[in-house]
């Protein structure tokens, strides 16, 4: 069942860090090897990964995946985008080379590729990891698309963004970098003008609400990809659901975390 | 039997019909577990979804998530917030119901080689009742939890197990209804939790389960919000391992009843210290989330740790503590 380094068959895999390289003001990629892996994920699925916080730090943290290369010589390579928001993240993007951390994946349906057309993608922050992943791919098929990426400021900027081949279209809420303004508006006034086959959101619920209901007012299908905290993240815990429009409960981390954006009920910020 | 015969036999077929006790085995309130260690109800869901990592079939036992009468959405999110040593959950008894249990669980747990234990949790007295009439005799149940830490319609919001005389009750009406052997799961967020042990043993309980999740709440002062949607959640994690110990002991000493002992589980020797203050078995819960082989990799470690401390059976360390006694 286990290999000489201790994997067991299946979804849980020790992974080596290979390089780690930060790409903006808080954000860093992260490469990882898998050794015997035949579990390749897609973009919108996510790791659960073991920040090594042993008793202190109980929970792994889901992390969408940013890239993958497929297996080679019994190793898969992995890339994660990792933004440091609390302990565990800021202890991934404090590691070096070489370190050995606990994942578990690739978990979750991801985005259903558009078949045909020209599609639509709008990132908010770091729910660039996924969409970047989405284009890469729609890149090797030769899709059509137009990327709209949001950032707070400019130092967030993420470079490979260039790289991409659709359309790239950059807002920052203080103007240092690309167009001023918020990526829904954005976004709200490119699906009333465009005439897109599939719109794909990832970001802020705010943000994603915005663009599911132009969606949803042009008749456009849209996939979001939402954000939970996890405890187990294979479907048992309960603890990512997330109410859906029928009323029943969405699990996040097995259903999700990439909805239909008319299966979600959209709560608006609570008050 | 033979053994010359029975050595020219196929290994597998020499283990089954093997007689000397598996030194890992424990007996808990008859119900027999190839070893101590289940997984905790509400960290193992039920049983399939962890089958993708684990096999079931290794483990003691597992207690299923607690079933009401009818499904329960549960909770608003978010539901968990990490904290130091543990975490907080207010997941809010979301399950599928025990129809479903019976109907759709139990049948897929069937062949799993897994020792099953149901949860059941209810609004009233009566419920509890229903529920256990429900489990008696389903396929695959060898016993029951029954987890009277939940809030409740009758007692206005106030857990059953908070009160002795509403603990003994529940236990009643479930052995009047139901002929499995049944396990009590008590809070340590009481004043005195031996006496709600000692009347859950006048109710008829065959053993107790403790200890359920310690009430907490956490709060984001930038927003001043509390973390969770439900504002107040349950505690659970290495946090509250001293609090279930003292538990497990205080209840150990006042019953004597068999005690699944549960509560911040973390390693094998947390599992030591859980069998010598009183636990026969032990149920490993929130470090599931972490590393869902840890209940493995804790049986795999089991003899070493035993043997380590001069014993050859769980059951030699079941209540050892050996307290202070003035000269």
């Amino acid at each position: 069942m286990t290999d000489e380094k201790g994997n067991r068959a299946g979804l849980l895999s020790r992974a080596t860090l290979v390089s780690r390289q930060k790409v903006s003001r808080n954000t860093h990629i992260l490469d990882f090897e898998i050794d015997g892996t035949t579990n390749t994920p897609g973009p919108g699925q996510f790791y659960h990964v073991d920040c090594g916080g042993g008793r202190e730090h109980l929970l792994r943290r889901p992390l969408g995946v940013h890239g993958m290369t497929a297996p080679e010589k019994g190793a898969a390579r992995v890339r994660l985008m990792v933004e440091v928001v609390g302990w565990g993240t800021q202890r991934l993007c404090a590691l070096e080379p070489g370190a050995e951390v606990g994942l578990m994946g690739p978990l979750g349906r991801g985005f259903t590729p558009p078949d045909g057309g020209r599609a639509l993608l709008v990132s908010g922050g770091i729910g660039l990891a996924p969409l970047f992943f989405l284009a890469s791919e729609m890149d090797k098929e030769g899709s059509d698309y137009d990327f709209l990426a949001g950032f707070r400021t400019g130092d967030d900027y993420y470079p490979a963004l260039s790289d991409l081949k659709g359309n790239i279209e950059v807002f920052t809420d203080d103007g240092t970098v690309g167009a001023k303004g918020v990526v829904s508006e954005g976004a709200v006034r490119h699906i009333g003008n465009g005439d897109y086959s599939a719109v794909f959101a990832c970001g802020p619920e705010a943000m994603m609400e915005a663009v599911a209901d132009a969606c949803e007012g042009s008749g456009v299908s849209c996939q979001v990809s939402l954000t939970s905290r996890m405890a187990c993240g294979l479907g048992f815990c309960r603890s990512c659901v997330k109410e859906g429009r029928d009323g029943r409960n969405l699990c996040v981390c097995t259903e999700g975390p990439v909805f239909d954006s008319r299966d979600v009920k959209w709560n608006g910020v609570r008050s | 039997m033979n053994r010359e015969f029975a050595a020219r036999k196929p290994n597998h077929l020499i283990r089954i019909h093997d007689s000397r006790p598996d030194p890992l085995s424990v007996d808990l309130a008859g119900i027999k577990l190839k070893n101590p260690i289940l997984l905790a109800s509400g960290t193992a869901g039920y049983g399939a979804e962890l089958s993708s990592v684990m096999d079931l079939g290794t483990v003691g036992g597992i207690i299923l998530k607690s079933v009401t009468e009818k499904s329960r959405k549960g909770n608003p999110s978010p539901r968990i917030w990490e904290t130091p040593c543990g975490m907080l959950n207010s997941i809010g008894l979301e399950n599928m119901g025990v129809d479903a249990l019976i109907d759709e669980v139990l049948p897929s747990l069937d062949g799993s080689g897994v020792t099953v234990l149901a949860s059941i949790a209810g609004d009233t007295v009566d419920e509890y009742g229903r529920l256990a009439a429900r489990l008696d005799g389903a396929p695959g149940v060898s016993a029951l939890e029954v987890n009277v830490s939940c809030p409740n319609v009758e007692k206005g919001g106030i857990h059953f197990g908070a009160e002795a005389e509403a603990t003994r009750a529940v236990a009643s009406i479930v052995r009047e209804n139901c002929a499995l052997s049944f396990f009590v799961k008590l809070s340590a967020a009481v004043s005195d939790v031996a006496r709600i042990a000692l009347a859950a043993r006048s109710g008829g309980a065959s053993g107790l389960s403790l200890i359920n999740t310690i009430p907490g709440l956490a709060v984001d002062p930038s927003t001043r919000r509390p973390r969770l949607g439900a504002v107040t959640g349950g505690l659970s994690g290495p946090a509250i391992k001293p609090i279930a110990l003292k538990a497990i002991w205080d209840c150990y000493s006042a019953t004597g009843l068999p005690i699944i002992g549960c509560g911040g589980i973390y390693d094998v020797d947390d599992v030591c210290e859980f069998l010598v203050a009183g636990s026969t078995a032990v149920a490993i819960g929130t470090v599931t989330f972490q590393d869902p082989e840890r209940a493995l990799e804790i049986i795999e470690a089991l003899p070493r740790a035993l043997s380590a401390l001069g014993v050859e059976s769980p059951g030699e360390l079941t209540g050892s503590l050996r307290v202070w006694r003035e000269a």
